[in-house]
């Protein structure tokens, strides 16, 4: 794995526009950023990344399997107790997922290991699927890179082979927060696939989402909402003024509820008691457990719910050197192992290893120049040489 | 080899479906029944509309780190 500094394209600014991909800049900082980009060998995407994430996917199936039949697990990871039985059912129905993304640690040395499961709202989807394999054929046309090089990416091939299965003739609305540029991306991105995958669609602002007694949601124009994406969190849905009614909605949303178990820091030390020593986990353990002991005084901090590396504390023997702040922490935190990974010219990166209706299938880099990946570390495309 | 494909849009990069949002003032009460709330309608008489506002709100609640509006993904 290597880090390799490169020139720009000097229209990249130009042809993101032209595709739809506004949020290239984000409040006047760089958030796409061609100025270098990582290297792999093809053994390293396969057997280091794309093998694992495969493996550390069924390990998590495995872990809600468990827990939709156990509750002490839905109660250590906090999901209210009047969401049980929509979880356990979409479980039990099998209702599809369309994507994930595992937020893995990994210098090119040793194993990689997973920090985090993006499992109910991942973004950074256009950029991965499209944008990055738009560069790799300009970079390679215009000599910024190899003429041989590849790259570890049929996302959007697969998201649209994805839509044509769930799909089932069924009319999709797609619901966000339309008025965040990020969001409406990565919204509109879906949107234009499940459009290729023949499907029906209509987008929607979260908040447009209507009910109505005896039929269910339904959208602006009083059509009944029968398959809902939605790229807002499960955690927030259970809280707020409809969430009980998801229980009464014959609705399908994609992610599916039983999604909610995954989207938790709090799988970290549930993996770690499943799967002990497994070489793609660091040891973790809910911060209330004794056991979190074992992690000595240097650790990082994790609140079960957050998004962005928001309120993730970095503690060095009992010293906190990097620290993240926000609005999560409410419903407690995890301690996870510090990974000790080589940054790479001063920057640390985290690969995004995405999944599609459960196959591994491509790679995004964020970087930055902390140890916390936030909203405003800069994604990288890459290659394999 | 994990590159032999060609990347379509047909949708993003020209005009994008916007979501519909219709807030004017009601001019007078109109009686709807449970789960309807009362909206103007188009020829200017109420029309009764399914409740909305059911989510979203932790939106609200939440800064947007960097991006102006509040972020859901992550």
């Amino acid at each position: 794995m290597q880090r390799i500094s490169c020139p720009e394209r000097d229209d990249w600014r130009t042809t993101a526009e032209a595709c739809g991909f506004d949020f290239h800049t984000i409040d006047g900082e760089r958030y796409w950023d061609e100025r270098a980009y990582y290297a792999f060998t093809l053994e390293e995407i396969e057997e280091k990344i794309e093998a694992p994430t495969g493996e550390i996917d069924a390990m998590c199936l495995e872990l809600v399997g468990r827990a939709v039949g156990d509750e002490r697990y839905l109660k250590r990871l906090k999901i209210p107790e009047a969401f049980w039985p929509l979880i356990r059912e979409s479980w039990r129905r099998d209702d599809a997922s369309l994507y994930g993304r595992l937020d893995l640690g990994f210098d090119g040395q040793g194993t990689a290991k997973l920090l985090e499961y993006n499992a109910d709202t991942p973004t950074s989807m256009f950029e991965a699927a499209v944008f990055q394999w738009t560069w790799l054929e300009q970079a390679i046309e215009r000599a910024i890179i190899p003429n041989a090089a590849d790259q570890y990416n049929s996302i959007h091939e697969r998201l649209i082979e994805a839509w044509k299965k769930l799909g089932q003739g069924r009319h999709l609305h797609l619901a966000g927060a339309t008025d965040n540029q990020e969001d409406a991306g990565t919204l509109a991105y879906l949107q234009d696939t499940a459009t290729q995958a023949g499907l029906a669609t209509t987008l929607i602002d979260i908040e447009e989402i209507g009910w109505r007694d005896g039929s269910g949601f339904v959208d602006l124009g009083y059509s009944d909402i029968a398959l809902a994406f939605k790229l807002y969190p499960w955690e927030w849905m259970f809280q707020e003024q409809f969430g009980a009614n998801l229980l009464m909605a014959p609705t399908r949303w994609i992610e599916p509820p039983w999604k909610a178990v995954l989207s938790n820091k709090g799988i970290l030390p549930l993996l770690w008691e499943m799967f002990p020593n497994h070489p793609n986990l660091l040891p973790a353990y809910f911060e209330d457990d004794p056991g979190a002991q074992e992690l000595g005084t240097s650790f990082v901090r994790k609140p079960l719910y957050s998004r962005e590396g928001a309120n993730v504390s970095l503690i060095s023997e009992g010293v906190a050197f990097a620290q993240a702040h926000g609005p999560y922490g409410g419903e407690g935190f995890v301690r996870q192992a510090l990974a000790s990974l080589r940054p790479f010219d001063g920057q640390h990166p985290v690969l995004g290893s995405w999944l599609v209706d459960h196959t591994p299938c491509g790679l995004s880099i964020r970087e930055d120049e902390g140890p916390i990946t936030g909203n405003n570390s800069r994604f990288i495309p890459h290659a394999i040489l | 080899m994990k590159r032999s494909r060609r990347v379509v849009l047909t949708l993003m990069g020209s005009a994008a479906v916007s979501a519909i949002s219709a807030r004017l003032a009601v001019a007078r009460p109109v009686m709807c029944g449970p789960g309807y709330e009362a909206v103007p309608g188009p020829d200017g008489f109420p029309n009764c509309r399914a409740v909305t506002h059911g989510f979203g709100g932790s939106l609200h609640h939440i800064s947007g780190h960097g991006h102006g509006h509040a972020h859901a993904g992550g």
